[in-house]
C-alpha cells in the first residue's frame, strides 16, 4: 500500500518524555533509530513498543527517530501514536489501535 | 444521588506536562484532574489527548479519583478530548465554562452517547465549571440540571475578566459568586469546590484563601501546584474537639440502632440525619488528614 | 512560570531585548536569523535560541537555570519551530562546552574552532557525503583541489582552474552549493561545466553543506558586513581538512590571488595558515594563483555583474568564457523586455 507519509514529530526532549520523529524512505518497512539517556538494557523494549504502535497502523516506508529520555511504556505509546497520527494526517482517532 | 467522597484538593495536571502527568499521583491529591484545555497549547492538544489517554489507564491512577477537563464541544477538540477521557475511564468530565442548563444538558448526551457506544457500565459524573457572570446568575439552576452532576466549582480567572476587575487578595470581587455558587450546590446537595490560588510562592496567602473558603462552607478547591496540597490538608484538618464530638455522635447513633430506637440523643440533645452525616464527614475528613488511624 | 515564544527577527522592539541578553555571553545576534524562540519567567528572558535556515545558533541560557531542564525545554520548543517549518536536517553551534547538552538532544559533534565554536548536525549526513567522496577518489601524488563560488564564471577561474590542472596528477573542484549569489546555482555550475569542458584531470563536485555553506561559514554569506570572522573560516577549513580532504586524497588548494576584495584576500592568508598546519590529518599546501588582467583591472566575477549593470557587453565579453556570455546576452535581453 502506498502511503503518504508527512514528515512528523511529537513529545519533548524533557525527562521523563520521548521526543520521536518520523520521516518517509524510500525503502519500504520501518526502520527505528533509538537513543535512550537510560540504560541499554531498556533499548530493546523502548524498540519493541515503538515497532508495536507502528504496525499497529500499518505503517510502512518511514524511519522514526527516537529519543528517550527515561519515559514509561505508557509515555512512549502516546508519544509515538502522536507522531504516527500526524504522519498520516489523521485526526479521527481509531481507537483500535491505539 | 451520587455519593459524596471527601474531595477537599483537586490538582490540575496540564495534559501536556510529562512530568506531571506522571508523577501527579505520588502527591496524593483528593482527585487529579488531567487538563486538555486552557493550559494545552492549540499544537498540542492531540498529544496531550493521547498522553492523558494511556496515563488515565496506567495502574498509578487505579485507587485515586480522576477528573479530566475537556475543551468545550463547539472546538475540533471537546468531543475527541470527551471519548478519549470516557473510553480510559476517568471518574469525572470537568466542563469548562458552563453557562447554563443547556452547556450541562448537551454535555450529558454527548456522555450517554459515548457510553452507550462502547459499553460503558459505570457512569461518568460531571463537574461544571462556572466562569462568567451568566454562569453564577444561573448556577441554581445549573446545580440542578443533572443527576451525573457531583459539583460545581468556580473558575475564577475568567470570572474576574468577565466583571471586568481583577483578583485581589481579599477577594471582595469573587464575594457574590462563591455564596451563589456554594448556595446553589447546598440546595441541589452536590459539592462546591473554590477556584485556583495562583501565586505558589505565597503559602500565607494561600493558608487565608482555604480557610475562608472553608468558612463559607466549600468541599474544597483546586490547586496548580502539589507544594499546595499539604497546606490545603492541613487547613482542613478538624479540631481534637469536632473529632471527639463526631465520634461520640457516630457513637451514639450506632447504639441508638443496636438497640432500635428511633431517635439519636447525646447529652440530652436530639441529633438527626444531618447532624450524624456531618460527624461521619468530620471522620472521614480526620481519617484522610491521618489525625484519625483507619481502624475507627 | 516559564513561557515560550517565537520572535521574528522583524520585531525590532522584542529584538533589542534579545540581543542585550545574548550581549550577557558574549554572543553576537547573528544578522541571518529569522526568529528566536525565547523563553521568559516573570518577564525576564531566561534562555534564547536563533533558527537561521537549517542553522539553529545563538543558544544562551542564563546561568541561573542549573543543569539540563531549561536546555532542553527550549531544544524541544526550537526543534519543533524548525521541523514544523520543514526544515529536518539541522546544523548548530554552540561553545564545545556544551557539545554534550545537545547530543543529549540528538545532535552529534561534526568539528569545532578554537574553544570558542563547535558545528553540530541531528542528522548523519557527513559520513555518508564522506563515502561518496571517497569512490571519486584518483590515484596520484599530487592531488589539487578548489572550492569556488563562480558569480559567474570568468576567463579569471578558467585560468586558475588550467593552472591548478597543469601543475597536479588530478584536480576536485567543489561548487558553492548555498543559493545566495546573483547568479542562482544551477546556473553557476552549469557555466563551470561548460567552461571547463576538456580538461582531462579534473573533477566538478557538486557544494554540499559540508563546505562553504551557510552551516559551516555563515559570515560568509553576509556581504554587507565586509568583515571575515576568523572563527568560521577555521571551522570551514577544519572541516575541510579533517573530513573532506582525507577521502580524496587532496594535497594542496588552489585559490585565487586576491587584491581586491578584503574578505577572500583574508580567507586566504588564513588558509595557508590553517591548512599548513601539523595534525592528526596530513597538511595540504596552499597556492595562490596571480590573477589575469583586462585592460589593467583584475578580472573578477564582481567586474562582470558590474558591467551587466552598465549594460556593457564589449567589456564582459573580454573577461569571460563564450558560454558564459551566451548566458549573460539571455539574462540581459530578458531584462530589458
Amino acid at each position: 500500500m502506498q502511503q503518504n507519509i508527512i514528515p512528523s514529530h511529537a513529545g519533548t526532549l524533557e525527562s521523563s518524555d520521548l521526543f520521536v520523529r518520523i520521516l518517509p524512505k524510500k525503502e519500504g518497512g520501518v526502520s527505528i533509530e533509538l537513543e535512550s539517556s537510560v540504560c541499554e538494557i531498556y533499548a530493546d523494549a523502548i524498540k519493541k513498543t515503538v515497532l508495536e504502535c507502528a504496525n499497529a497502523f500499518g505503517a510502512d516506508g518511514m524511519s522514526i527517530i527516537v529519543q528517550d529520555k527515561g519515559a514509561l511504556d505508557y509515555v512512549i505509546k502516546a508519544r509515538v501514536q502522536t507522531a504516527l497520527l500526524r504522519a498520516f494526517g489523521m485526526n479521527e482517532l481509531d481507537w483500535s489501535v491505539l | 444521588m451520587i455519593q459524596q467522597k471527601l474531595r477537599r484538593s483537586m490538582l490540575f495536571v496540564p495534559g501536556s506536562n510529562v512530568s506531571m502527568v506522571c508523577n501527579a499521583f505520588i502527591y496524593q491529591p483528593d482527585t487529579v484532574m488531567f487538563d486538555l484545555e486552557d493550559s494545552v497549547a492549540l499544537s498540542e492538544k492531540d498529544s496531550a489527548r493521547l498522553l492523558v489517554y494511556h496515563a488515565l489507564q496506567h495502574f498509578t491512577y487505579k485507587d485515586i479519583e480522576t477528573a479530566v477537563r475537556v475543551n468545550p464541544l463547539n472546538t475540533p477538540f471537546g468531543i475527541l478530548d470527551l471519548e478519549a477521557a470516557i473510553r480510559a475511564g476517568a471518574d469525572i468530565i470537568r466542563l469548562p465554562k458552563t453557562d447554563s442548563v443547556d452547556d450541562v444538558l448537551e454535555m450529558e448526551q454527548e456522555i450517554a452517547d459515548i457510553e452507550n457506544r462502547i459499553g460503558r457500565q459505570k457512569k461518568t459524573m460531571m463537574l461544571a465549571a462556572i466562569e462568567s457572570a451568566l454562569g453564577v446568575v444561573n448556577a441554581v439552576d445549573i446545580a440542578r440540571s443533572s443527576k451525573r452532576l457531583m459539583g460545581i466549582a468556580l473558575g475564577a480567572e475568567d470570572f474576574v475578566r468577565d466583571l471586568r476587575t481583577q483578583r485581589t487578595k481579599a477577594g471582595s470581587e469573587l464575594m457574590a459568586a462563591r455564596n451563589q455558587i456554594l448556595l446553589a450546590a447546598r440546595a441541589a446537595k452536590i459539592s462546591a469546590f473554590d477556584s485556583v490560588f495562583s501565586d505558589v510562592k505565597d503559602k500565607e496567602g494561600f493558608v487565608y484563601e482555604v480557610n475562608y473558603i472553608k468558612g463559607l462552607g466549600f468541599d474544597g478547591k483546586s490547586l496548580i501546584n502539589p507544594n499546595q496540597i499539604p497546606w490545603l490538608h492541613k487547613a482542613f484538618e478538624p479540631s481534637i474537639e469536632d473529632i471527639t464530638w463526631a465520634q461520640e455522635v457516630l457513637e451514639a447513633a450506632k447504639d441508638s440502632k443496636i438497640r432500635g430506637l428511633g431517635v439519636v440523643s447525646i447529652d440530652g440533645k436530639m441529633v438527626d440525619a444531618p447532624i450524624i452525616a456531618r460527624a461521619r464527614w468530620i471522620v472521614d475528613l480526620a481519617k484522610a488528614s491521618g489525625v484519625l488511624g483507619e481502624e475507627v | 512560570m516559564i513561557t515560550f515564544s517565537l520572535v521574528p527577527s522583524t520585531s525590532t522592539l522584542r529584538l533589542a531585548k534579545i540581543k542585550e541578553f545574548l550581549a550577557l555571553f558574549e554572543l553576537e545576534c547573528s544578522e541571518d536569523v529569522e526568529s528566536f524562540v525565547v523563553a521568559k519567567e516573570d518577564a525576564k528572558i531566561i534562555a534564547c535560541g536563533g533558527i537561521a535556515g537549517k542553522v539553529l545558533k545563538d543558544i544562551a541560557i542564563d546561568g541561573l537555570y542549573q543543569g539540563k531542564h531549561l536546555a532542553l525545554k527550549l531544544m524541544s520548543e526550537l526543534l519543533h519551530v524548525a521541523y514544523e517549518a520543514g526544515r529536518q536536517e539541522l546544523f548548530l553551534f554552540t561553545k564545545p562546552c556544551y557539545v554534550e547538552v545537545f547530543e543529549d538532544c540528538g545532535f552529534k559533534y561534526i568539528t569545532q574552532a578554537a574553544k570558542t565554536i563547535a558545528l553540530m548536525e541531528n542528522h548523519q549526513n557527513l559520513e555518508p557525503y564522506c563515502k561518496s567522496l571517497r569512490a571519486l577518489r584518483v590515484k596520484g601524488n599530487k592531488i589539487g583541489s578548489l572550492v569556488v563560488n563562480c558569480n559567474p564564471f570568468t576567463l579569471g577561474h578558467l585560468h586558475l582552474v588550467k593552472s591548478a590542472c597543469a601543475t597536479c596528477d588530478w584536480v576536485h573542484l567543489f561548487v558553492v552549493k548555498e543559493d545566495a549569489s546573483y547568479f542562482p546555482y544551477v546556473t553557476r555550475l552549469a557555466l563551470i561545466r561548460e567552461g571547463l569542458e576538456g580538461i582531462k584531470n579534473l573533477t566538478i563536485h557538486e557544494g554540499s553543506d559540508y563546505i562553504i555553506s551557510k552551516a559551516t561559514f555563515p559570515t560568509y554569506f553576509i556581504k554587507d558586513k565586509r568583515k571575515i570572522d576568523s572563527l568560521f573560516t577555521e571551522l570551514d577549513l577544519n572541516l575541510f581538512r579533517n573530513h573532506l580532504a582525507p577521502q580524496l586524497g587532496i594535497t594542496h588548494r588552489f585559490v585565487g590571488e586576491e587584491p581586491l576584495c578584503v574578505v577572500t584576500h583574508e580567507y586566504n592568508q588564513q588558509m595557508k595558515k590553517c591548512l599548513a598546519q601539523v595534525g592528526v590529518m596530513p597538511s595540504i599546501e596552499v597556492v595562490e594563483i596571480k590573477r589575469i588582467y583586462h585592460a589593467n583591472e583584475p578580472i573578477s566575477a564582481s567586474r562582470v555583474r558590474k558591467a551587466m549593470q552598465d549594460g556593457d557587453i564589449e567589456l564582459i565579453s573580454h573577461l569571460v568564457p563564450s558560454s558564459t556570455l551566451y548566458a549573460i546576452q539571455n539574462i540581459l535581453k530578458k531584462q530589458e523586455k
